[in-house]
Parts: C-alpha cells; structure tokens; sequence
C-alpha cells in the first residue's frame, strides 16, 4: 500500500515537472507577440557574404510560425565588402546585411553604416539586453547600428576522454597545465599540446597568448594609443606576454617542430589532426571549432572511436585563462530597405536568448547572450570569472597593433627573436 | 445466432463497404494526383519555355549590340569601347540593364559600364576582379541567339543581383589603336527573370519556381529551399546512398519528369524539373508540397466520413430494435421457464398428493384383501388393487414422460436377475390377460443367461407398456410373449436379446401406425374409447429405446393383430442359462399362494414417521405378521424425541411433512451425538416418484428411500436388507402348517433337494403330502412306463415320463427330474436309442426313491388334526373348472400344479371321494380320467 503511494507521488511529481517544463518551453516560445498581422505578405533579403547560412534559413522557417505569409532568403553576394556600400543603395536594397566590427572606424563603411537603421531606437522595441554588454557597439552618437550574432574566441579544445582516461583535471592555470603536461607526456603523450604553427588568429601561439596580451593590454589603457601609434618603447607591453610564450614553448607542454610537421593549416588541419584522438589538447579558435561537427564524420579516426571534446581558454597566466571575445558577425537593417517595418520585425525576432542561442548552436559558434548553457561545446566558458572575461573591443587594440604583437609571437614562439629583440623591434617586426 | 455473431456480420459488412469506398477513394485521388502530376509537369515544360523565350529575347538584344558594335568593325571603321558603350547607353531602352563592355585579358577584368556607379555616379568603370562568373563560359559562342548567359552574380557597379548575357565584341584600342576582343554584357537584374514567373501563381498557389545551374547552385532560390545549392539541400534533408544521388542529379540536370522529396520539415514535396530548352546550362525545378496535390481527396473523406457516420448511426439503431426485441424475448423466454418450472411443480405436487392418499388406499385395500374371509368383499378389493395400480401406471406413465421431456431421464445400468425381470412382467401381465380370456403364452429361450446388466427398471416398463397394449387391445385370441437370446460376434461378453409381443388384437391401419408413438395420441379413438390410458405407453417406450440405441418395430394388420418387437444389447454378467422359464412359472403359479410374510422378526424394533396417520396404520398392519415392534410418530419432532430414547434398527421417514421435514428432522438427526441410533439406517418414504428423488435423497444423508404407496413385498425385502441378521428369523407357519415338522432321514436322502421341494410345495405339511403322493403312486407309475414302452407305445411313455419329471421336480428329486426331462424330450424326438439307454436307469432310481420314501407311509396314521382352511365351494367349483380347461387343452403341468394346489384346503366331506379320485388319476398319469370324473359329477 505504502508503495503503491509512494510511487503515485512520484509519478504525480513527475507529471508535475513534465507539465512545467512543457510550460515554460512553451511560455519561452511564446515570449514573440507579432507586432503585425500575420497574414502580412512580405518578402526579405538577407545579405551576406557566407556562401551558406543554413543557421539563419532554419530562424526564417521559425519566423513564418508567426508569418506564414513571410517570404525571406539570404543571397550570398559576390565582392560583398566592395559591394555592399552600393547595394544598399541601389533599386533593388537587401533588408538586412551582415557587418562586422573590423569595419567600425573604416573610412570606406562610412556610406555603409550611414544606410544602418538605428536598432537601439526604443520605437523598435528590439530587445538587445540578452547580449553581453561588451559585444555592443554603438557609434560615438551612441547609436547602435549592428548587433552581434556570432562571436569567436581563442582557446584549445580539449579531448576529455583523455582526461578521462589519465583521470586528470582540465588545467585551469599556467601552473596547472604545465603540470598536467608532465603527466601527459609521461603517460606516452608527445606533445601533449598542439596546434598550428601559423600567424594567423587560429594559430597556436595566438590562441595561448593574445588573450593574455589583450588582457594586460586592457589593464595598461594609457598605453594602448602608445601602442597602437607604434612608439618604440610601448613594446615592453608585450613582455609579460612573450615571456611566458617563450616560456611554453620551452616546456614538456609542446612539440613546435612536430606540430609545423602534423598539422599544415589552421583550419581544416587543425581539426582532422585533434579528430586522430591522440591529442589533449589543440589549440583553436571559435570559428575552428565550429568546423569541427561538419568534420566528425569526415574523420575516420574520429568515426571508428568518438570521444568527448570540448572548448575551454588557454590557461596561459598564473591566476587563469583569458576568455577574450571577439565578435564574429553582425546584422544591420538597411534603413533603405523597403520593408523597413517587416525587417525591423524580423531583428526584433532574432534578437533573443533562444534565437540567437538556435542559430549559434546550429553554426557551432560562441553564442552572443549571457547564457552558455545551449551549446555544451563551449559551457566551460561560463566558468570564467568576468575580470578576465573582456570583448575584444574593450582591449582598444587597433588592428595594426593586434598584427604586429602576432608577428613578435611568431617570432618568438619559432625562436627566430629573443623575447628582447622582439619587444625591441615592436613596429617592425616582419609580418607573414 | 448470438448478438456477436450479428454485430461482427453486420460490422464485417460495413467494414467492406467502407473499405470498397476508401479503395474506390483512394483510387480516384491517386488518379487526381497523378493527373495534377502530369499537369504539373506540363506546366513545368510550359514555364521554362517562357524562360527560354525570355533568355532568347535578352540575348537576342545583346547579341543586337554586338553585331552592331561588329559590324562596324567588319566595315573597317571599329569603335572604340566608349562609342561602342555609347551606343549602347543609347540604344536600350530599360534604365535598370546595364550594359558593360570587359577585357578578359585585363587582370582586373575592367571595363566600360553604360551606367554610372551608385558611389560615384562620374565613374563608368567596372571591374569583375572579386566576381568569379567567367571560368565556364571560356567559349562564348560568336552566333546570334545562342544564349550565352553568366550565373545569377552582384552586378559590381551597383550591387544588385543580376544575370549577364554575352558576346564578343572587337573593338580599337583607344592607345594601341589595335583591335582588340572585349566581351559584351548585357546586364540585366535578377528580379527581371523573377518577375517572369510571378503569373505562374494563379494557377498553383503555393509553387515555387526555382533555377538551377548544372551545379545545382540556385539561379532564382525558391523560398522553401535552403542552402545556396539544391543538391546540397537535397542531400541535408532526404536519405538517398551515393548511387541514388547520383541519380537524381543526373535527371535533374539533364532529364524532365517529377520526383518525391522530403523539404526541411521532413514534409512530402514534388519538384518537376526539366532542363532549359536550347540552353542545358539551367534547369527549372517547379516546388509544391505533396499536401496541393492532395485537396481534392478531401472530399472523398467527407463521403467516407458520412458513409461511417450512417453506418454508425444505422448499427446503434438496429442495434437498440434488436435488444429491445432481445429484452422481449428474453422476457417470453423467462416466463416459459416459469411456467415449465410451474408443471413441473405441479406434477411433483401430483405425483406427492396423488401417491399419498394411493398409499392409504391400497394398503388399506392390501389389507381388506389379505383379512377378509369374505369372497366377494375380496373380490371388490382386487378390484380396487387392479384400479389403483392402474391409476398408479398413469401417473407413472405421465411422469415418465414430462422426465423425457425434460431431458431428465437417465439409463441407469445395473445388475439383475433375467428371470426375476420376467416374473415380474408375466406376474403383472398374466392375470390381466386371463381376466380378458385371452390366452397369454410365454416363449422364452433357455439359453439366455441368468444375469444380465442393463436398466432392468426401464426394459420391465418398456415390455410391461408393449405387453398391457397387446391385452387392452386384444378382445379374444392370445398374446404371446416372446424372447430370444443371440450372441454378438465382435462383443464377447454381451448378447442381443430380441422381444417380441404378438396379439390377436385390434391391430393397426397402415395410416395411423406414424401416429403411433405420437404422445398423447390414442390411435382409432373412437373404437377404442373404452380402453383406459394416457396415449404415452408407446411414446414413453420408444424414447427409453432410443436411450438403449434400439427402436420399436412394429408390423400390423388391422382387424388380425399386431406384432411389437424390439432388439436391445445387454453385457452378461453370469452366462448360466435360465433353463426352461416356462416350467419354472408354472410351478410357480402353484406356489402363488396368499401373502405370506417373508420373515419374523419379533426382536427388531422400527420406527416409521408420518404425518398422515391412516399411513401410519397401513405400515404397521403391512407388517403385522412379521411380529416386528413398530413405533410411530406423527411429525418430525416427535421423530427426534424417540429417536434419542429409544434404539431402533430401522427407522422409515417420511419426505413431506409440515413444519420440519423429512430432510429438515434427518439433519437433526444426525447432529444428535447422544444417541442409541447412530448406526441406524434412515429410511426416506416418499411420493415423490419424479426424476432424481433417488440422488436427491442419499445426497441429504437417507440410507435409501421407499415410494409410496408401499408395495409390501420391497418392504419386506428392505428390511431384510437393513435388519440385524441376528433379529431375523424364518417366517411364521400358518396354523398348524407353520408348526410343522419335517422328518429328519428326508435331509439324508441324496435324491432330493428339501429346499427345493419346500418351495415348490409351499409348507412343510403340504411337502410331507406330495411325497406320500409321490411314494404311492411310484410303483403303478413304474410299471405302466415299463408297460407302455414294452410295447413300443412312445406317446405314452412320453407323457408318463413327462409326468414323472414335473411330479419329481415339485418334491425336489431335481436330478430324476432332469433325467425324465432329457427322457421326454427324445421320447418327443422319437429317439428311441437314448430310451433304450436311460429309461432302465429313470425307472430304477425312481424304485429306488420310492423306496427311500417309504417311513412316511409308516407314520399316516398319525396325522394329526387338519387345520387347514376349508376349501369354499366357489374356490372347488372354480379349481374344477379350471381342471376342466387344462384337460381340454391337455396342458398336463397346470393339471398337476392345480391338483396340488388342492391340498392346501380341507376337502368337504361330500367331496373327498370325487378330489381323491382326481388326485389318483394325476399321480397315475390317468390325465384322460378327470374329464370324466369332473363331468360324472358335474352333470
């Protein structure tokens, strides 16, 4: 009797939770009240220069839950940064349009961000409170004019089974990954970090140092504009971050000469050398790992044994990772759109927790909002305390600074300069 | 048929029809969607060749320009890229196509535009640099109206997404002054080709045109497809190997027709494809879910659903008639059964209240008859005996049949004595024959075996209704019972007995004898009215043989007599032969004496418990004579109150009683511990003669059960079966014959058999007065065999022979008497050699016995006084009539029987001389004498 009781409470808690949990997906789903009649027939053009957007054609099949009348596609066009400026001008204006942060203070985007639809006008009543406050920019009148969709970051990514298998923690600072390195190699694991030998973004000594660099960067703000006008002595910024490059790549923790062997790219090489399942650690970016679902199959490796990956920061300084966000991609509205309301009403859409989680998920990006527990890819990046969880726009590092400490990087980390020369040299350094 | 059976039917049916209509449905809708398909395609073919003509026409106007811009340089007079653009600018009429003239071999791949840029509205240049639209299109074709098209690509002067068509143009080269190739494009927006298939909308709704380049990657993108590429979007959402891939890419790009495939929902969807006619690089693929195609089925579901709903409708309908009707009949069902539960309530209460007061009537009677010394008030008694037994048989009869009726009849085989079942029928037969004159004769086979098993109850009722008919349909002639005995090949141990009764009655019209075993039904009423019964003999007679796997043949001629008969099978228990019944009953008749109780039993003590105290009275004086103490009681309680008091050896209970019933007090009874009868064997009295009674009662704890009205002789033989054997003792002589003491060398004698001739003769007196009968006349008879067969007379020496054996048989000399019988039968056969054989032995050991016979002789002096009744004239006048027929008939056994029979009487003085005579006639075979000694005195 007794448990016959018991297990009718259950089963009644249970309901209980089901039904809850039913309601709250479904009050979620319902947060988007249609601002128009949804029987309004309209057509969209989304604009891009990604030869595929499968992530936003999935939110358009979303967004015609609410207008089934709606007819929106997305048209990769060609020279797209040459092009769009044009465009969106032109007789045949797209709606929405991608943008990206590198063309914020761009001369030749001042006619592009001019056509941009002011999305913080609170007539709009788009939402934009989900995102994390360091990925807004706003134009000096404190307009906001884009809003992210994407964001990338730099980081390894890390195979748990292996961690599993040694029973070893995830390391979390220098210390700790110079420690588990040991261990690493002494359990068989040659280089127990890889990554590629590169001087772009996704290379390996970028993705284990920059963050750090930013970081102090951020920390020294009297010191960027030294640095990105080039002064010769703001170089010595650099050092705390070079010092501990140089300091890596002298450890048991990496094999640099097997790595510029192994992997051949910093991209595709990247993730079919981490998919042979014997590497614990690969250094990547965001975008890397976002190739890697498309590439799981591709692996035959990978395929004969899966294992458990996941993204985390390097643990470059002595107290922790840097989780240094950069954004990926933003949407704009052509203020010249001719469906302006419909546009604004789709961006009103998109502009959400779910949305934007949906669509990141789907792409295997970083997702923009606040919340990281939709993609469990990237859910440690939640464990990373907010000093050192900082956007790349708030380093105020130029672009031309950001090359030239890449450059220092590379040169270092290949043992072509001293830590001093290259501080030395800061402004011109040799580039790749 | 049950209410499942119909509803299953009735469903079975509907379900057919329905499935008839979503056949006949599904049918038409595949034929509908097929013809859609088809008009589909057709529209498919139809658009692409306006796109066709539309691409023509645009290439058509570029290939204008180019021919003019040629033309002029064919002429010798080239233009340069600016005149040739001029013209251009000047020569199309739409602001919204551009036309821009490009140097391939420029790395920059510039040009000339006829527009200006949106940016700088001065600025004509162009550059294709960044748009990579050239790499297969190497081979731009020179001739007019060969459509040589780019793919849809952002037009780099303004940005918007357009189509270019091609040609090749020569023009001077303003600085080299040198001719040189450039490539003509007229530019034209995408939106221009898109518009063209707008109208299209009319007639399919929710169609999407799509264009495709050999790739797949989309030229104009419907709104349900995704990715850039319709392969690539293809393989995302529908499961197909490589080789099916393949496949559909293969038709796609190159074939027309239609295919099934699965959008980004997972939703059926047809896409009809067919390639650009004249230009293979495009293909058009014309998008519609499945879901269009399937709109007219909707009103075939509307007729299936009305169809199911009228169905549903018409079986809950008949569905409520048919119980409505149900409830009627089970009504009607219920109040036949009351009423059938009614008779048999009835004929139980008939068969109780009739029975009872019979008891009281024919016990009372049994009493009258065996007290009263007057003929005539005994004969009134036989009559109400004869009455009541008839009326008995009805009832009987009556309850017999309502058992058949109800299928509560069951065979009950058992064990029994053949010859004591043929007692039995010809005791209850015979007499009635003989009260109608008829001459009732027995033929039995010897050789059928003495036990038998079967339902002995159900064969005796089944010969006694084929028997009563035969006499109450018999005015004069005879009826003769007939039963023969045959062995079975395939059954060892079981024979067929035949039986057959033959009269000389009524017999029956060839039209009536269907009618015969009809209940109820008396055949030849009208003639027949004065014959008294219910019309169930036969009826009752065919259903109890049709229980025994046989059946009743009858064969009849009316007005000559009828012959019923039957065959049964019946297991034999003991195979010794019955021997010759016919001897054996007519011995027997002369032992038929008056009841005589069967024994004594002055130490026993029963109880016998009625309400009905005149059946009290009648159980007492039933056995008055076996000197039994008998205590009675009047209800139940009265029962338990002597039945804890005193012992009894056996207590008689009656069934129905008021208050406590039999049952009820039995039950009590038998939860009583402190008793002296807790051994003592209950006995139901019942009137109850229906089916069941017998199981109904030993379920409830009777020891056995007694019907009602009591026949004495079961009584007497239950009660030798439940009496203590220490209490029982033989039976009471009758007067001075009771008394009567045989002398002791008789039971030395190895000749006789005592017992045996104590039972022919019936007392010890009249057994002492045979023997001397027998001793007397044994030398004469001796001699006059001896005489006889001297000289060679055989027919008298058979009948003497025949004498001595039945004479021989009365007094037990059984051995003699089966010599004389072997003796008699050759005599018959005229088998002299086995006279010649025995004869000599017969006469020897008949000396012999005589001789061992001889102290009685010594002691007739001694008689001593005759107490036996005085013979009524009537009786006498009776005996010699009787006497009178047999010698007529020469039927010498009855003689001898009847002259026995004699001696149970005193002899009137007046008659001594005349009964002597007789008797010294018989002993001496001197049969031929009596007539004359009968008709001497008579006259």
């Amino acid at each position: 009797m007794k448990r016959t009781i018991k297990t009718l409470i259950s089963l009644s808690l249970v309901v209980v939770l089901l039904l809850q949990g039913c309601g709250s997906k479904e009050k979620e789903k319902k947060t988007f009240v249609p601002k128009y009649d949804k029987n309004t027939e309209f057509s969209l053009t989304v604009v891009g220069s990604y030869s595929n957007f499968e992530s936003l054609e999935a939110e358009f099949e979303r967004f015609y839950e609410y207008y089934p009348n709606a007819s929106l596609q997305y048209v990769t066009m060609d020279d797209y940064n040459n092009v769009i400026s044009s465009a969106l001008v032109n007789s045949e204006p797209p709606d929405i349009f991608t943008t990206n942060t590198w063309m914020v203070g761009n001369e030749k985007y001042n006619d592009l961000f001019d056509s941009c639809e002011v999305i913080s006008d609170p007539e709009l009543g788009i939402d934009y409170s989900c995102i994390r406050n360091s990925l807004i920019w706003s134009t000096d009148s404190g307009d906001v004019v884009m809003l992210p969709i994407f964001t990338s970051s730099y980081g390894m990514l890390v195979n748990m089974d292996i961690f599993e298998k040694e029973n070893l923690e995830v390391p979390t600072n220098y210390g700790e990954l110079v420690e588990v390195c040991k261990k690493l190699k002494n359990a068989g694991y040659e280089s127990p970090v890889m990554g590629a030998d590169q001087f772009s973004g996704p290379g390996l000594f970028n993705c284990f140092i920059y963050p750090m660099f930013a970081y102090d960067a951020m920390k020294n703000s009297d010191k960027i504009d030294a640095l990105n006008n080039f002064e010769p002595s703001s170089g010595e910024l650099m050092r705390p971050a070079l010092e501990r490059l140089y300091e890596f790549v002298n450890s048991d923790c990496i094999d640099v000469a097997k790595c510029q062997n192994e992997i051949i790219d910093d991209y595709d090489s990247v993730i079919m050398r981490f998919f042979e399942g014997d590497v614990p650690m690969m250094f990547a970016t965001g975008d890397v790992a976002s190739g890697t679902a498309k590439r799981e199959s591709k692996s035959e490796a990978f395929s004969a044994n899966p294992f458990k990956y996941r993204f985390f920061v390097a643990p470059s300084g002595d107290d922790g990772g840097y989780f240094i966000n950069s954004t990926s991609l933003c949407f704009s509205v052509n203020k010249h759109s001719r469906n302006l309301d419909m546009a604004n009403e789709f961006m009103r859409f998109l502009i959400n927790k779910n949305e934007l989680s949906n669509m990141a998920g789907l792409k295997r990006l970083i997702t923009p909002v606040d919340d990281f527990s939709f993609d469990e890819l990237y859910s440690s990046l939640a464990d990373v305390p907010k000093d050192r969880s900082f956007s790349d726009k708030e380093t105020g590092l130029l672009d031309p600074a950001v090359r030239q400490f890449r450059a220092a990087i590379y040169a270092v980390g290949n043992g072509r300069m001293t830590v001093d020369e290259a501080i030395a040299a800061y402004g011109n350094i040799p580039e790749e | 048929m049950k209410r499942r059976a119909i509803i299953t039917i009735n469903l079975l049916i509907m379900g057919s029809i329905l499935f008839f209509i979503f056949r006949y449905a599904n049918d038409k809708a595949s034929e509908s969607t097929h013809n859609s398909i088809q008009a589909f395609e057709k529209m498919t073919t139809t658009t692409s060749q306006i796109i066709v003509n539309y691409l023509e026409d645009e290439q058509h106007l570029c290939d204008i320009w180019a021919n003019y811009v040629n033309s002029a340089a064919n002429d010798g007079a080239p233009m340069t890229a600016n005149e040739a653009i001029s013209y251009i600018r000047k020569a199309k009429i739409s602001p919204e196509i551009e036309g821009h003239l490009i140097f391939l071999d420029n790395a920059e791949r510039k040009g000339i535009s006829t527009t200006g840029k949106v940016s700088d509205l001065n600025d004509y240049t162009v550059s294709y640099k960044n748009i990579s639209i050239f790499d297969n299109i190497g081979n731009v074709s020179n001739e007019n109206d060969v459509v040589n098209l780019t793919r849809a690509y952002t037009n780099p002067s303004n940005g918007v997404q357009s189509i270019a068509f091609l040609n090749n143009v020569m023009v001077i080269d303003e600085e080299s002054g040198e001719l040189v190739k450039g490539l003509l494009m007229r530019v034209v927006p995408l939106s221009r080709l898109e518009q063209k298939l707008v109208f299209l909308n009319g007639e399919y709704e929710n169609v999407e045109i799509s264009l495709i380049d050999q790739e797949g990657n989309y030229v104009v993108h419907g709104k349900s497809f995704k990715n850039k590429n319709f392969f690539e979007y293809y393989k995302s959402y529908n499961t197909s190997s490589a080789e099916e891939y393949d496949q559909v890419v293969k038709e796609i790009v190159s074939g027309t027709g239609t295919m099934m495939l699965k959008n980004a929902k997972g939703e059926d969807c047809i896409i009809s494809y067919t390639p650009l006619a004249t230009m293979k690089t495009w293909s058009l693929l014309a998008y519609l879910p499945v879901g269009n195609f399937a709109v007219n089925r909707s009103i075939d579901w509307l007729l299936l659903g009305i169809a199911s709903g009228g169905f549903i409708l018409l079986i809950i309908f008949n569905s409520t008639v048919m119980m409505s009707y149900n409830r009627k009949l089970s009504e009607a069902a219920v109040q036949a059964n009351q009423a059938n539960e009614a008779k048999s309530y009835f004929l139980s209460t008939m068969s109780h209240d009739i029975r009872t007061p019979m008891n009281a009537i024919l016990g009372l009677n049994e009493m009258v008859i065996r007290d009263s010394k007057d003929e005539n008030i005994r004969m009134y008694s036989e009559s109400i005996r004869t009455a009541g037994n008839t009326l008995l048989g009805i009832i009987n009869d009556i309850l017999d049949f309502s058992k058949i009726e109800a299928g509560k009849m069951e065979i009950i085989n058992v064990d029994y004595s053949f010859v004591s079942l043929l007692n039995d029928l010809v005791n209850m037969v015979q007499k009635k024959a003989e009260d109608k004159g008829l001459t009732f004769n027995l033929d039995i086979d010897s050789d059928i075996p003495t036990v038998l098993n079967g339902d002995e109850i159900r064969i005796k009722q089944i010969i006694i209704n084929v028997l009563s008919n035969a006499v109450k349909y018999t005015k004069k002639g005879h009826v003769t019972f007939m039963v023969r005995a045959n062995r079975i090949a395939d059954k060892p141990d079981s024979i067929r007995l035949r039986v057959s009764v033959e009269d000389t009655g009524v017999g029956i019209k060839p039209e009536d004898l269907d009618r015969l075993f009809v209940a109820f039904e008396r055949i030849d009423e009208k003639s027949n009215r004065n014959i008294e019964g219910t019309g169930l003999g036969m009826t009752i007679a065919q259903s109890f043989l049709d229980m025994m796997g046989s059946h009743l043949e009858v064969e009849s001629e009316y007005g000559k007599g009828s012959v019923f008969s039957f065959e049964i099978e019946q297991k034999v228990i003991k195979w010794d032969p019955i021997g010759d019944f016919q001897e054996s009953f007519r011995l027997s008749l002369t032992e038929r004496a008056s009841y005589h109780e069967k024994f004594t039993a002055p130490y026993a003590r029963v109880l016998v418990v009625d309400d009905t105290p005149v059946n009290l009275t009648v159980f007492v004086n039933l056995l008055r004579n076996t000197k039994l103490q008998i205590d009675t009681a009047e209800s139940g309680d009265e029962c338990i109150s002597l039945f804890t008091k005193k012992h009894y050896d056996v207590i008689f209970l009656d069934h129905m009683m008021p208050d406590k019933d039999g049952i009820e007090t039995l039950r009590e009874m038998k939860a009583i511990t402190d008793t002296p009868n807790k051994e003592t064997p209950i006995i139901c009295l019942t009137a109850n003669a229906i089916s069941g009674m017998r199981e109904m009662y030993t379920a409830a704890g009777f020891d056995d059960y007694l019907t009602k009205p009591i026949d004495v002789e079961r009584l007497e033989m239950m009660l030798l079966q439940y009496l203590p054997k220490g209490k029982v003792g033989p039976p009471s002589a009758k007067g001075s014959e009771d008394e009567y003491n045989l002398p002791d060398f008789l039971f030395n004698l190895k000749e006789i058999d005592v017992g045996s001739g104590l039972t022919h003769c019936g007392s010890g007196e009249s057994y002492v007065s045979t023997l001397k009968m027998y001793l007397d006349s044994a030398e004469n008879n001796a001699k006059e065999i001896e005489r006889y067969y001297a000289s060679k007379d055989i027919k008298n020496t058979t009948i003497k022979v025949h004498a001595l054996k039945s004479t021989s048989r009365v007094i037990g000399a059984l051995e003699i008497g089966e010599l004389a019988a072997r003796l008699e039968k050759a005599g018959d056969a005229g088998d002299l050699e086995t006279l010649d054989r025995e004869l000599g032995e017969l006469i020897s050991r008949y000396r012999q016995l005589a001789k061992d016979l001889e102290p009685l002789a010594e002691g007739d002096d001694d008689d001593k006084d005759d107490d036996r009744p005085l013979i009524s004239d009537e009786k006498l006048k009776e005996i010699f009539k009787s006497l009178q027929d047999y010698c007529e008939d020469y039927d010498l056994d009855s003689i001898v029987g009847l002259v026995a029979s004699l001696d149970e009487y005193r002899i009137p003085e007046e008659e001594m001389t005349r009964v002597d005579a007789i008797k010294k006639a018989v002993d001496n075979y001197d049969y031929e004498m009596i007539p004359d000694i009968l008709s001497g005195e008579m006259r």
